[in-house]
C-alpha cells in the first residue's frame, strides 16, 4: 500500500490511495493491535471450560466473545472469564457451579450439549459427552469439608451421578479422580461456606473443580 | 417519528431484546453473532477473524460472511446509523462536553442542524419564498425575495463546488480510496493471523457494549464482582469518549462496510433536478452537504465522502428544504439528473 498522496492533482487522475495522515493512524491503530496480540504469549492458568472447549489453544483462537453460550446455558453455569484469569481468556466462557452444574444439557437437550450447538464458531467443539467429556476433576479441601470435622455432611456424596465419590469407614467423602467429569455437582451442592462459624476464613468451597491441567 | 430518534430508539431496542435474552436464556445472542438458538449471523469481521487466526474454514462463519456482504450490497453502512449500539453509547460524550452535543459518530461529524448557517438560511430563505407565494406574489414582493435569497452560484463559485479546493487537506481525506479505517482492518485480520486469535475482538466496542451489560447484570443477580465491571465499560468510554470519531476513523467493520458498500446501488439519495434548489433554481443550497454525518455531498458527490459511507440515516431526505431527495430502492434509469448513478467510485484506483 504505497502513500500516493497528492493534494494537488486534479480529480479522478490523480485520486489518491491514502493520505499519509490516515496511513499512519492506520498503521498507529495495527501497531496497537499487534501490541495486544502478544497477551497470546503472557501465559494464563488453565481455567474449567464449558464442553467441548477443553483444547485451550483452539478455544481461544475461535472465540469471538459472542457471549452466546453463557447465554442459552438453561443452567446458567457457563460464565464470563474475569480480567483476573487474564487479558487473553477475558469474556471467554469458564465453568461457574455455584448454584448449578452442567450435565451436557441431557435433560433440557437430549445430551447435546446447547452451548456447543450453538457456539458459531465452533470453538466449543462438538462430541463431548458426559462419558468422554472431562472439564476438570473435583478437589476435596480437607480443611475446609465439614464432614472432616465430623458433621457428618455428605451433600456432595448424593449429589455425584457419576460414582465419582465414595464414602470413608468414617462417612467421609472422597474423589475417585479418575472417574470424574467435572459437572460440578458436588460443588454446586457444597454447604461449608455458609457455615461460616466453622470454616472460618475459607474463601472457597471445600469442593472445587479444578482445570485439568493445573 | 423523525429517523433521528427512531436511529436511537433501535439500538437501545436491541440492546433491550438481547438483555431480556440473557435473562431468560432464549438465546438470541448478541450482534457479534445474532439469530436464534444454533442459527447465528456472525459478525462478518468476526466470521473472518476466526477463520484466519483457525486455518479453517468454518460452515456457520462462511455463510454469515455471505449473508453479510449481501446485506452491506443492499444497505451500504445501514447498521451504522440504525442498529449499532456505539452511536447510541456515544452520546454520554454529551456529559463530558455541552457545546458539540449533536455530533453524530458514525461520520466525519457535522454541526447540529440547527447551528448550521447553511441550513439556517436554507430554512429562512424557504419561508420567504413561502410567504411570498401565499402573499400572491406582485413584483415588489418578487424584488424582496431576490434581495433575500442567496445570490446565484457565480462560475467561480461552482468550480469550487465541482472540483473542491485544491489545497484542502479535508477534501485530500475524502478523495481518498482509502482510510485508516481500511488499515486497522488489514492490521485487525493480520494481527488474527500473527496471534491465531480474533485481536481486535477484544476491544471491540460493540462486544464491550454487550460485556458490560452482561457484567452489570451479573453483579446484581449473582455478585459476581470483578475488575471487568469496572475495566469493559472503561474501556468502552475511553473508545467513544477519546476517539471521538472512532467509527470513521478506527472501526474496521465500518470499514468493511464501506469497502463492500462501494457496490452498493441500492436506497441510494438521489435529487429530483425540478425541485433541488440549486439546479431548478440555481440559488446555492448545500443543506443536504451539510447535515450529512458522513460528509457526502448529495448534490455534488465529488466534492464529498463516496456514497459507499451513507448509512442510509435519511438526514438528507429530511433537512432538504424542497423535499427533492428520496431514497429509491432502485437508481431511476436514463435520468440525466440523478449525479448519484455514477459512483467515481467505481473507477480504480491508480
Amino acid at each position: 500500500m504505497a502513500d500516493t498522496e497528492n493534494t494537488a492533482a486534479p480529480k479522478k487522475e490523480g485520486r489518491p490511495v491514502i493520505t499519509r495522515r490516515a496511513l499512519c493512524v492506520g498503521l498507529g491503530g495495527t501497531a496497537a493491535l499487534l501490541g495486544l496480540g502478544a497477551v497470546r504469549y503472557a501465559g494464563s492458568a488453565p481455567l474449567v471450560r464449558p464442553p467441548g472447549g477443553q483444547d485451550e489453544e483452539a478455544l481461544v483462537s475461535a472465540c469471538i466473545r459472542c457471549e452466546k453460550c453463557y447465554e442459552v446455558c438453561p443452567r446458567g453455569v457457563i460464565a464470563p472469564a474475569h480480567l483476573e484469569d487474564g487479558i487473553l481468556n477475558m469474556r471467554t466462557p469458564v465453568m461457574n457451579f455455584d448454584a448449578n452444574w452442567c450435565d451436557w444439557c441431557t435433560e433440557e437437550n437430549g445430551g447435546e450439549p446447547l452451548c456447543v450447538a450453538s457456539c458459531p464458531t465452533e470453538a466449543l467443539k462438538a462430541g463431548s459427552t458426559p462419558e468422554t467429556g472431562v472439564l476438570g476433576v473435583a478437589e476435596l479441601n480437607q480443611d475446609l469439608c465439614l464432614a472432616y470435622r465430623l458433621i457428618g455432611c455428605r451433600f456432595c456424596y448424593d449429589a455425584c451421578q457419576f460414582e465419582a465419590m465414595e464414602l470413608d469407614e468414617n462417612n467421609r467423602p472422597y474423589v475417585i479422580a479418575d472417574a470424574c467429569n467435572g459437572c460440578g455437582a458436588c460443588e454446586s451442592v457444597c454447604v461449608s461456606l455458609q457455615n461460616g462459624s466453622i470454616s472460618a476464613g475459607a474463601t472457597e468451597r471445600a469442593i472445587i473443580v479444578r482445570p485439568l491441567e493445573s | 417519528m423523525n429517523t433521528k430518534r427512531l436511529r436511537t430508539i433501535i439500538p437501545l431496542a436491541v440492546i433491550g431484546v438481547i438483555g431480556v435474552g440473557f435473562a431468560t436464556h432464549v438465546g438470541v445472542g448478541t450482534l457479534s453473532a445474532i439469530g436464534w438458538q444454533d442459527i447465528s449471523l456472525l459478525c462478518p469481521l468476526g466470521a473472518l477473524a476466526t477463520m484466519i487466526a483457525t486455518k479453517t474454514l468454518l460452515p456457520r462463519a462462511v455463510i454469515s460472511v455471505v449473508i453479510a456482504l449481501a446485506l452491506i450490497l443492499l444497505f451500504a453502512r445501514a447498521f451504522c446509523g440504525w442498529v449499532c449500539p456505539v452511536p447510541v453509547v456515544s452520546k454520554i460524550r454529551g456529559i463530558f462536553s455541552k457545546k458539540t452535543s449533536n455530533t453524530d459518530m458514525t461520520g466525519t461529524g457535522v454541526l447540529p442542524a440547527e447551528d448550521n448557517p447553511l441550513v439556517k438560511a436554507a430554512k429562512g430563505s424557504k419561508a420567504d419564498s413561502v410567504a411570498d407565494a401565499a402573499d400572491d406574489a406582485d413584483t415588489a414582493d418578487a424584488a424582496a425575495l431576490a434581495a433575500d435569497a442567496p445570490a446565484p452560484l457565480s462560475a467561480d463559485e461552482q468550480a469550487a463546488l465541482s472540483g473542491c479546493g485544491h489545497s484542502c487537506s479535508s477534501c485530500a481525506e475524502k478523495r481518498a480510496t482509502l482510510d485508516s479505517r481500511h488499515v486497522i482492518l488489514g492490521g485487525s485480520l493480520l494481527s488474527a493471523a500473527v496471534f491465531g486469535f480474533p485481536v481486535f475482538c477484544l476491544i471491540c466496542p460493540i462486544g464491550l457494549t454487550f460485556a458490560t451489560i452482561v457484567l452489570v447484570m451479573r453483579l446484581f443477580a449473582f455478585g459476581d464482582v470483578a475488575w471487568g465491571v469496572i475495566l469493559v465499560p472503561a474501556l468502552l468510554l475511553a473508545e467513544v469518549v477519546f476517539f471521538r470519531k472512532w467509527c470513521s476513523t478506527f472501526c474496521p467493520i465500518s470499514a468493511l462496510m464501506s469497502l463492500v458498500g462501494k457496490a452498493n446501488r441500492t436506497f441510494v439519495p438521489a435529487i429530483d433536478n425540478a425541485k433541488c434548489r440549486e439546479s431548478a433554481q440555481g440559488t446555492s443550497c448545500e443543506v443536504c452537504a451539510a447535515v450529512c454525518p458522513q460528509g457526502i455531498n448529495v448534490r455534488h458527490p465529488e466534492a464529498g465522502m463516496s456514497f459507499s459511507e451513507c448509512t442510509k440515516c435519511r438526514a438528507c431526505v429530511e433537512a432538504c428544504p424542497t423535499r427533492a431527495i428520496t431514497m429509491p430502492f432502485l437508481p431511476k434509469k436514463a435520468a440525466p439528473s440523478t449525479v448519484v448513478v455514477e459512483d467515481d467510485e467505481t473507477v480504480p484506483a491508480a
